[in-house]
């Protein structure tokens, strides 16, 4: 059913089997927020990678992909920043870059894309880092951290890596936009019935929920604007997993993380007090792996999650 | 030929105080669209059944529903790529609208905010002053052709989560539809124009990409961000929070070449915003008090110098 659902140009890059895949070795992308304000993220994801045997290379000079928010005010930057960043993996021999943020993801697959259909806009982009002696080939694929999960590490050897199964916890996937919209520029599965999340809470031994809440928008980029709005668009998305009985919420993104965990409270007027916490992909997957629990920063969370994890018997 | 199960919402705001659903057998084939389902299930089953129809073929733009939790066009939605095991299918109104009857929804807050856009075009001289038509390139004509195609069918307004927690919005389909006069070189209100929709929030977007599945290709969500890159270059309403952001981010960008959480903050809101800045300072507190307050110091990433050229050759503007 959900095949039918996707677009012709189903961009197939993104189940690409890079080289970086084929040797365990990959260019890593964080993203200025795991750098910034969830930091719990970055080292999470280290120790992580650590558990699945891969190296993350991080792309240390990298810049910001632009997020959704330079585009605004001109249309080649994020282009021509993103390409820097691909030559600089490049440059390392890496072809792939992984992120672990969707935003990032959305932004930098988009920039690719562009860059890989338009030999014009290869060349503009090409004569500026010219500037400074880098140059872009066009071998680098984007793609999230959750992909590779499926994709190069594979459900059954994730399953076989448990060692603290999730005792069947129930949690909400939370997939927001930029991982799944535009298909066209993500288009690693269907935007409207997704089941990767799903499919790695299954593999750690959750249970995952299902509601309308999970494919829809966390209001994070109009926090500023607008704060009561994007307030409500939690309340709504959280209201909805809790009557599907989630206990936790699970995102791969960490701006959706911001949203959830920081504006629940806000949103309790009007949606009722939910209190759901929320735990990035690469914390939940690496506590059942056997990472410590103190070594995940979940006491950085303004909703503690560990209430939820002692509280099922997972931590004493 | 097929056994399909029309699972219809069914309410008529004239009699009754809560909607109850009826399901109703069809027998057709499984490639028939949802709406000809539904005209089978009027014409045989239960004539009673309301829903707007009038092209079968996606040009009209009436026929907008809620299609087992899909929005789109009945007719264009063939039944076998929705229907689930059982061969059911759940119809709904469109979300964000008021029921009005059946599949039914009063449309008017769509169509307010359409006709705020005062949609025709507005000329800076008179016709008279004119001796022969006004004329538009092929170029000039090739970026509002996309938006032309809008149906007015709403899905997108009834996709968007803005609009679904605050109806001020312009949504979707107003936004673009301003484009298609702003970019209009015939037309000669621009600005105003552009003003108009700012405080309709077209700022208030959340770029989340759920209006990409217009049914007509229009891609309002990429017709928003032009309209956003207009403003910014007439520099129309620059005091505002949305334009203001999206300069502070850039601007440190440059600068050191990563988003600057703090700054961004104090510059969206305004430094000297003390009410503004009281209002996010709870959530701040409580972020700091977790150890989770981003830092007030950022270190430029490493050959920040080749940002600022890109920055440069691109000419981008920073405020
Ligand atoms: S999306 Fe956000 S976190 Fe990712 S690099 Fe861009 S600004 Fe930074
Ligand atoms: S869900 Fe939130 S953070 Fe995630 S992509 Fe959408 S707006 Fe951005
Ligand atoms: S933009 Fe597309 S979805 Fe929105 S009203 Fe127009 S045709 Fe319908
Ligand atoms: S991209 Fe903007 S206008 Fe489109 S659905 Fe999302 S919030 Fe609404
Ligand atoms: S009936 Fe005209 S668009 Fe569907």
């Amino acid at each position: 059913m959900s095949a039918t659902l996707l677009p012709e140009d189903l961009p197939l890059d993104a189940h690409r089997r890079t080289q970086s895949a084929q040797r365990g070795r990959y260019g890593f992308f964080p993203g200025c927020v795991a750098k910034e304000s969830c930091k719990e993220l970055f080292n999470s994801t280290m120790l992580l990678a650590d558990k699945l045997g891969i190296e993350l290379i991080e792309l240390t000079a990298a810049s910001c992909c632009g997020a959704s928010v330079v585009n605004d005010v001109n249309r080649d930057v994020a282009r021509v920043l993103n390409a820097r960043t691909y030559a600089q993996a490049e440059a390392l021999g890496l072809d792939d870059v992984i992120t672990i943020c969707s935003t990032c993801t959305g932004h930098m697959r988009a920039a690719n894309k562009e860059l890989l259909e338009s030999e014009e806009r290869m060349d503009h982009a090409n004569a500026i880092l010219g500037k400074f002696g880098a140059t872009y080939h066009g071998k680098v694929t984007v793609r999230h951290l959750l992909w590779l999960l499926i994709d190069d590490i594979g459900l059954d050897r994730l399953r076989a890596m448990v060692v603290r199964p999730l005792n069947g916890l129930k949690v909400a996937p939370f997939y927001g936009c930029h991982i799944i919209r535009p298909e066209s520029v993500n288009g690693w599965e269907s935007a409207r019935h997704p089941h990767s999340l799903e499919d790695v809470i299954e593999a750690i031994g959750g249970e995952a929920i299902d509601y309308a809440g999970k494919t829809r928008c966390c209001g994070f980029h109009i926090q500023l604007e607008k704060d009561d709005v994007a307030a409500n668009m939690v309340g709504q998305n959280m209201r909805m997993a809790q009557d599907h009985g989630a206990e936790a919420v699970l995102t791969p993104c960490p701006l959706c993380h911001l949203a959830l965990d920081g504006y629940q409270a806000d949103a309790a007027a009007r949606w009722g007090r939910t209190d759901l916490p929320t735990f990035h992909l690469p914390q939940l997957v690496a506590f059942a792996l056997g990472v410590p629990a103190d070594r995940l920063g979940l006491n950085k969370h303004l909703i503690d999650p560990r209430t939820i994890l002692v509280e099922r018997e997972l931590i004493a | 030929m097929a056994k399909i199960t029309l699972d219809i919402f069914r309410f008529d705001e004239a009699v009754d105080v809560v909607p109850h659903r009826d399901a109703v057998v069809v027998d057709i084939p499984e490639t028939t669209t949802v709406l000809d389902a539904l005209e089978t299930a009027k014409a045989d089953v239960d004539g009673s059944i309301s829903f707007r129809r009038s092209c079968r073929s996606a040009i009209c733009g009436s026929c907008s529903m809620n299609i087992n939790g899909i929005t789109g066009l009945a007719c264009k939605t063939p039944c076998n790529t929705v229907m689930d095991e059982t061969g059911a299918i759940k119809i709904d109104p469109t979300p964000n609208f008021q029921p009005m009857k059946d599949l039914v929804v009063h449309m008017d807050p769509f169509w307010d905010k359409y006709a705020r856009l005062k949609p025709y075009l507005q000329p800076s001289d008179s016709d008279s002053a004119h001796e022969r038509e006004r004329r538009v390139s092929p170029d000039d004509m090739k970026k509002l052709v996309d938006v032309a195609n809008c149906v007015m069918c709403a899905t997108c307004y009834a996709l968007c989560p803005v609009v679904s927690v605050d109806p001020a919005f312009a949504g979707p389909a107003a936004i673009a539809y301003a484009y298609r006069f702003i970019e209009d070189v015939r037309d000669g209100q621009r600005k105003e124009r552009i003003a108009q929709i700012s405080e309709d929030y077209l700022w208030l977007c959340a770029h989340c990409y759920a209006c990409s599945y217009c049914p007509k290709h229009v891609d309002p969500n990429d017709r928003i961000i032009d309209v956003k890159r207009a403003a910014i270059k007439d520099r129309v309403l620059m005091n505002e929070r949305g334009p203001r952001h999206a300069l502070v981010v850039t601007k440190w960008i440059k600068k050191v070449g990563m988003l600057h959480e703090t700054e961004l903050i104090a510059g969206t809101i305004g430094r000297f915003n003390v009410r503004g800045l009281l209002k996010v300072a709870p959530l701040g507190l409580r972020m700091a008090y977790k150890g989770k307050m981003p830092p007030m110091f950022l270190k430029p990433i490493p050959k920040v110098d080749e940002v600022r050229t890109i920055f440069d050759a691109l000419e981008v503007p920073v405020s």
